[in-house]
C-alpha cells in the first residue's frame, strides 16, 4: 500500500537478526579445533555488510523524518467515507431482507394452489 | 521553505537527535564488542597470571561482551519499532496518501452498491407497474378512489401536465398510454419511494 518505508524498516529488523546470527557463527567457528577459513571470511563479510546496511538505512530514515515531521498531530480520517459505505451496505441488506419477505409471501400464496 | 526544519518544536527535534544518538551508540557497541571478542580469542604465549586464571578471565570477558552485543541488538530493534511508530504518526505524505486511497476504495464500493440498488429498483418498478395494471383492472381488486395505484398516479400526473386530457379514468380503459407511462415510471418513483422511506 502506501508504505515502502515501513517495509524497509521491516527489512532492517531482519538485517539486525542477520548481524547477530553472523557474529554468533564467527565466534562458534573460532571456538572449534580447526576453524574453516572460508566460512569465517564469508560470515565476517556478511556481518560487516549487514552492519553498514542497517546504519545507512536507519540514518536515511531519520534524515527523512527530520525533513518531514512537524509538531502537529494529523487530523485526517476516513470516517465519513466509511460511514457512507456502511449506510450503503445497510441499504442493500435492507433491500435484501424485504425482497426475501416478499418472496416468502409469494411462495406462501402460491403453495395452496399447487 | 528552507527554514522548515527549524519549525520543528523542541520535543520533536530532541527526539530525532536522540534516535540518531541511539543508532550511533548501538552500532558502535556492536562493532567494538565484536572486535574485542575476536582479539581476546587470540591465544597468548606469555600471561601475567596462570593460564587457568587468564582463561577464566577471558571466558568471563567474552561472556560480558557477547551480552553487550545482544543488548545493543535489542536496543536497535526497539529503535526500529520507535521509528515505525514515529513514521505512522508523523509522516504526513504517506498518511495522506493512505487516507485518500482508503476513501477512494470506500467511495467506489458505495457507488457500486447504490448503482446496483438503483437498477434493482428500476426493474422492480417496471414489474410492479404491470402487476398493478393487471390487478386493478381485474374483478378481484377492492380499491377505493383515495388509494392511488401506480398507473392511476401516472394518469393524474399526465393530466396535470396537459389539462385538456381526461382525468380519473380507470387504468384498464387506457391501455394505449401504458407503454409511454412505463418509461416515466422511474422518474415518478422518487416520490413513491420517499413515501415508502417515510414509513420507516
Amino acid at each position: 500500500m502506501a508504505n515502502d518505508r515501513l517495509r524497509a524498516l521491516e527489512d532492517v529488523e531482519k538485517e539486525i537478526a542477520v548481524i547477530l546470527q553472523c557474529a554468533g557463527n564467527v565466534v562458534l567457528e573460532l571456538s572449534k579445533e580447526k576453524p574453516n577459513g572460508s566460512l569465517l571470511d564469508r560470515q565476517l563479510s556478511q556481518f560487516t555488510s549487514a552492519v553498514n546496511r542497517v546504519e545507512s538505512e536507519l540514518s536515511s530514515q531519520i534524515r527523512y523524518l527530520t525533513q518531514v515531521a512537524t509538531g502537529q498531530p494529523h487530523e485526517g480520517s476516513t470516517y465519513s467515507a466509511r460511514k457512507d459505505c456502511q449506510m450503503a451496505l445497510n441499504r442493500a441488506e435492507y433491500a435484501r431482507v424485504k425482497l426475501g419477505e416478499l418472496g416468502r409471501t409469494c411462495e406462501v400464496l402460491l403453495d395452496p394452489q399447487t | 521553505m528552507s527554514t522548515q526544519t527549524r519549525v520543528l518544536p523542541q520535543s520533536k527535534e530532541t527526539l530525532l537527535q536522540s534516535y540518531n544518538k541511539r543508532l550511533k551508540d548501538d552500532i558502535r557497541s556492536i562493532l567494538d564488542n565484536f572486535t574485542e571478542i575476536i582479539k581476546t580469542a587470540k591465544v597468548e604465549d606469555e600471561t601475567q597470571v596462570s593460564r587457568a586464571t587468564q582463561g577464566e578471565q577471558d571466558h568471563y570477558e567474552m561472556h560480558v561482551r557477547a551480552a553487550n552485543i545482544v543488548r545493543a541488538g535489542e536496543s536497535l530493534m526497539k529503535l526500529v519499532s520507535d521509528l515505525k511508530q514515529f513514521l505512522i504518526l508523523n509522516d504526513f505524505p504517506s498518511v495522506n496518501e493512505a487516507i485518500s486511497l482508503r476513501n477512494q476504495q470506500l467511495r467506489t464500493l458505495q457507488e457500486e452498491c447504490d448503482k446496483k440498488l438503483t437498477s434493482l429498483r428500476d426493474e422492480i418498478a417496471i414489474d410492479l407497474y404491470e402487476l398493478e395494471e393487471e390487478y386493478y383492472s381485474s374483478s378481484y381488486s377492492q380499491w377505493d378512489s383515495a388509494d392511488l395505484s401506480l398507473c392511476e398516479a401516472f394518469h393524474r400526473r399526465d393530466s396535470w401536465a396537459s389539462p385538456g386530457s381526461s382525468v380519473g379514468k380507470a387504468c384498464g380503459t387506457e391501455d394505449s398510454s401504458g407503454p409511454i407511462s412505463q418509461e416515466s415510471a422511474p422518474g415518478h418513483l422518487n416520490g413513491h419511494s420517499s413515501n415508502a422511506a417515510d414509513h420507516h
